[in-house]
């Protein structure tokens, strides 16, 4: 793909931007402020420029003159360079021009990690396979059972001998080898003692083997469906969708909903509205992929334990209960029809081993997925999730804790808070002198809510435009209308309803921010206690893995000046999206991978925060921007000085 | 030879001027834990401040009471008698009156008694407000404008209403008492606010809440204790600050400071009771690293006094 060098004035900040990039994303990547209230969907008109040198693909938009157009204005959402530019922006060049100029700022935006690393080398050895068969007919001299004849071929083929069948394939066998003339694909797994025959289908269906791979968050529900037979060097993801998880309705979090399964037919209304959730996300990846149901083989998914128990429909309620001992930890394979799943009655559901009742198998899956198991470096995970769960190892060790960050990076509590998805705020930019934002929404679409990652976004720019004091309060005496007094105390105006999806100004307030500093500070402390545990410093720390369905990148330097992240070189950082779901797609991929988890799950430490004084004090000491500890963040405060907020 | 075992000591706590003239204190100031003078330097030694009320106190001990029964009804004269038979070098005068759960005194008529007591008093003055967020920004605010040249200590400033007495002292140029409850961390967050705002280092102590004996005294002692660490060995510039507990209010509100001998006989006797509690507890305070504690009956402030004598003399 091709790549042009765009040069914003007056700022002279450059960037170097793909071919299909709008100048609003290399704006927003560059750090330059253009006004853009519509999420870059084009209805506002705002987000004026003038191309002063080099040419775009831009068509005129009825809010731009055509004396305008004549005189190089366009809009930036809908101009994409053509070759290497030098544009205005007409708004900045009311800006003092030091602020512009003081940071060079390269983009730290971190985007999901290349999955391809992850698996080279490394051969494909799905957990179910397929083969295709030809039998020989019987005949008088040849007069074996159908069973005894499939696994003689069989036997041939894998040079083993120990098969067993379901009784579900007996049933259908006689029926389908013969519809088939004896030409037929078995879909097969290892188990303990030998293969086991899970599936027979009529005719060549070897290259119809997909699996689903689920994470089953306590806020979210995400899928995605997998073709099992077009792996080289990645995973064919076919579908993605997700979902809120239908038991918020019983409860927020993982307590409350283990409360409500005390309950007479508790567990079972709780185990239903989560197959209800599961079965919409199914039907969404059958439809969007198209692919056929009977060809789907198994569906793996990963949760923490409290979800892990209530799939299986298995008691929860010891989890919550001091000593905190779950049912188990190790789950068998066991039919998804049973759990009242849309899907054929062969289909088995793997489940990622956990550590203990509140380090879950999601965690597992995702130190996997992430593959610090296999790593030298001494790395720190974070799975940024309503309880955030911290991993910290190498190949050799691996400690682990969990905290209970609340679902705010999920759009949980959060006013106009949503998952990221189509219409959320994800990018968001504050212009200095006149507070008004640029905000950026996945699609493009017009604003209807905010995702984790606009929430970072907004906090952050906020405090640097002195909008927000450093205990997360509004200025009470700035006189601007964008900032104002609303039913739920001071609130900050992000769209105004004339450009947004819901016909409601998107605001964020105090009561919003609040819960994303108790979220971040939960997690920075949970990080801090973890790390120090075991005599660490971060800065001993040779990587950090980011995880977290809270958007589809992460700006690293405002995830460290809200004090989510510490301040370490950026280079130490890798952002790998839902680290579950990327878990569960090489538990699809390699059956070795399965093996893995569950030695991983068994060697893992977990150190107990919920009991611990000192991550009660480190957690006020971080619920604050970046946090009370100026040691800790001296470039943030660097900046913040810089822009004369503190003096 | 035996050499004591010593602490490295990387902070110091700054030093803060309250009053102005040939009587202002200096507070603050120390390079070591409480009286460990044989690791550093402590160049102004802890005081007390004679806690004065607004108004007649009309729930006092008669035992309370008893040592300003002529001057009870009058703040001024009150504070006056203070300083002159009981050699105060610093009052507090606690504007209970105006208190909205109590009093609800308007803001003015509390205010005329400040500048009374002002005029009476040649030492520094504390002025406690009623710990009521929204009475306080409009109260103290007021005060600060009165007391204009005084340098008197203005508090207590909570995170909510830290920006309106803050700005005003500002303008006065008054130090000022960020409150905080009971944790380290939020009375750092509230100094690095105040900070923010423009109040000077010089111009900053911290309540850090105190808690009277039997009434989660301790608490309050490990607070002090850990800024106290944090300031001096831990190079946190944001808790470098003089330490004031308001002692006496807690003390004398109690169960156990209220009932007589012939209520509970296994008691013992009120008075003596009562003095020793508030000096006990005064004492505690002060070896956990408070700068200034509030004191009513003079009697346990001469108690603490010798005390405070004793472990500053290089005596030993």
């Amino acid at each position: 793909m091709n790549k042009y060098r765009i040069t914003f004035l007056p700022s002279e900040r450059i960037f170097d931007a793909h071919e299909g990039d709008t100048i609003l994303d290399a704006a927003m990547k560059a750090g330059v402020y253009i006004n853009a209230s519509c999420g870059g969907n084009s209805s506002c008109g705002k987000c004026r420029i003038k191309v002063i040198q080099g040419s775009v693909i831009s068509t005129r938009h009825p809010k731009i003159s055509k004396a305008d157009y004549d005189k190089g204005y366009r809009l930036a959402c809908r101009s994409r360079p053509e070759s290497n530019l030098v544009v205005e922006v007409p708004i900045e060049s009311q800006i003092d021009g030091s602020i512009l100029k003081d940071n060079g700022r390269k983009p730290l935006i971190l985007l999901v990690s290349d999955l391809g690393m992850l698996i080279k080398q490394r051969k494909a050895d799905p957990p179910f396979f397929k083969l295709y068969i030809e039998l020989p007919e019987p005949t008088a001299e040849d007069n074996i059972s159908d069973f005894e004849r499939l696994v003689r071929e069989l036997g041939r083929i894998l040079k083993k001998h120990i098969f067993s069948a379901d009784l579900n394939v007996l049933k259908s066998m006689a029926r389908t080898f013969r519809e088939s003339i004896w030409k037929i694909t078995v879909t097969l797994t290892l188990c303990n003692n030998g293969f086991r025959i899970v599936n027979v289908e009529t005719g060549k269906k070897m290259l119809e083997n997909y699996a689903i791979v689920l994470d089953i968050g306590t806020t979210t529900v995400s899928g995605q469906i997998i073709d099992l037979t077009n792996y080289g060097h990645d995973i064919c993801t076919l579908a993605e969708a997700s979902d809120y998880n239908g038991q918020i309705r019983f409860g927020d979090d993982v307590i409350s909903r283990i409360m409500y399964c005390r309950k007479t037919g508790g567990l079972a209304n709780m185990q239903k509205a989560l197959g209800d959730t599961v079965n919409g996300i199914i039907s969404q990846l059958v439809k969007k992929s198209g692919v056929r149901k009977a060809s789907i083989s198994h569906l793996i998914f990963a949760g923490n334990t409290t979800m892990t128990h209530l799939f299986f429909g298995l008691d929860p309620e010891n989890i919550m209960l001091a000593p905190y001992t779950p049912v188990t930890n190790v789950y068998p394979h066991a039919i998804a029809k049973d759990f009242g799943l849309d899907l054929e009655g062969h289909v088995y559901v793997i489940a990622s081993p956990c550590v203990s009742s509140y380090v879950g198998g999601d965690v597992v899956a995702g130190v996997v997925g992430c593959g610090m198991s296999r790593s030298e470096k001494v790395t720190l995970y974070i799975d940024v999730g309503t309880n955030g769960e911290i991993v910290l190892g190498n190949k050799d060790w691996l400690i682990c804790a969990s905290c209970s960050a609340g679902p705010a990076f999920e759009g949980g509590g959060i006013q106009f808070g949503m998952r990221a998805e189509t219409g959320a705020i994800e990018q968001l930019k504050i212009n200095p002198v006149n507070y008004e934002p640029m905000i950026i929404t996945i699609g493009k679409a017009k604003p209807k809510g905010i995702c984790g990652s606009g929430l970072i976004d907004g906090i952050s720019e906020l405090l640097l435009t002195g909008i927000l004091d450093q205990n997360g309060k509004f200025k009470r005496d700035l006189d601007d209308s964008r900032v104002r007094e609303g039913e739920s105390g001071f609130e900050y105006v992000v769209a105004s309803k004339e450009n947004t999806q819901i016909c409601k100004d998107i605001v964020l307030t105090e009561v919003d921010l609040a819960n994303v500093i108790r979220a971040k500070a939960a997690l920075y402390a949970g990080c801090k206690v973890l790390v120090e545990s075991i005599g660490l410093t971060f800065h001993d720390i040779e990587r950090v893995i980011i995880a977290g369905g809270f958007g589809h990148y992460i700006d690293l330097e405002k995830a460290q000046i809200i004090g989510l992240l510490p301040e370490l070189p950026l280079e130490r950082f890798i952002f790998v999206g839902n680290g579950s779901l990327l878990g569960t797609r090489l538990f699809s991929f390699s059956r070795r991978f399965i093996d893995e988890a569950q030695s991983i799950s068994k060697k893992m430490t977990n150190v107990e925060l919920s009991t611990s004084q000192k991550f009660m004090d480190e957690f006020v000491a971080a619920s604050f921007l970046p946090h009370t500890d100026d040691k800790a963040f001296p470039g943030v405060l660097k900046k913040l000085h810089r822009y004369k907020l503190l003096p | 030879m035996f050499e004591i075992s010593k602490v490295k000591y990387t902070g110091k706590i700054k030093e803060v001027t309250l009053g102005s003239g040939e009587k202002a204190v200096i507070i603050g100031g120390e390079t070591c834990y409480p009286f460990h003078l044989f690791e550093g330097e402590m160049p102004n030694t802890p005081k007390i401040a004679f806690e004065v009320w607004d108004f007649e106190p009309d729930d006092w001990q008669d035992w309370a009471i008893e040592p300003f029964r002529d001057v009870i009804g009058n703040p001024a004269a009150w504070a006056r008698k203070c300083v002159e038979v009981f050699h105060a070098e610093i009052i507090a005068l606690n504007l209970k009156g105006a208190d909205p759960n109590g009093k609800d005194r308007v803001v003015e008529e509390v205010v005329s008694v400040v500048k009374n007591v002002i005029e009476a008093v040649d030492v520094p003055v504390i002025v406690w407000g009623t710990s009521n967020d929204e009475k306080d920004a409009v109260l103290l605010r007021r005060v600060a404008e009165v007391c204009e040249g005084k340098n008197v200590a203005i508090g207590p400033l909570s995170e909510k209403n830290y920006k309106h007495i803050g700005a005003t002292a500002i303008a006065y140029n008054h130090p000022v008492l960020a409150s905080s409850p009971i944790d380290v961390n939020l009375a750092k967050q509230l100094n690095i606010l105040l900070g923010n705002l423009g109040v000077k280092d010089e111009k900053i102590l911290i309540d850090p809440t105190t808690g009277g004996l039997g009434y989660g005294l301790e608490y309050s002692y490990s607070v002090i204790e850990r800024d106290k660490m944090a300031g001096l060995t831990q190079e946190d510039i944001k808790l470098q600050y003089p330490i004031v507990c308001n002692l006496a209010q807690e003390i004398w509100k109690t169960k156990e400071a209220k009932l007589t001998q012939e209520d509970d006989p296994k008691l013992g006797d009120e008075k003596k009771r009562t003095i020793l509690l508030e000096s006990v507890s005064a004492m505690s305070m002060l070896i956990a690293g408070a700068d200034v504690v509030i004191m009513r009956h003079p009697e346990s402030i001469a108690l603490v006094q010798e005390m405070i004598k004793e472990l500053t003399s290089r005596g030993i």
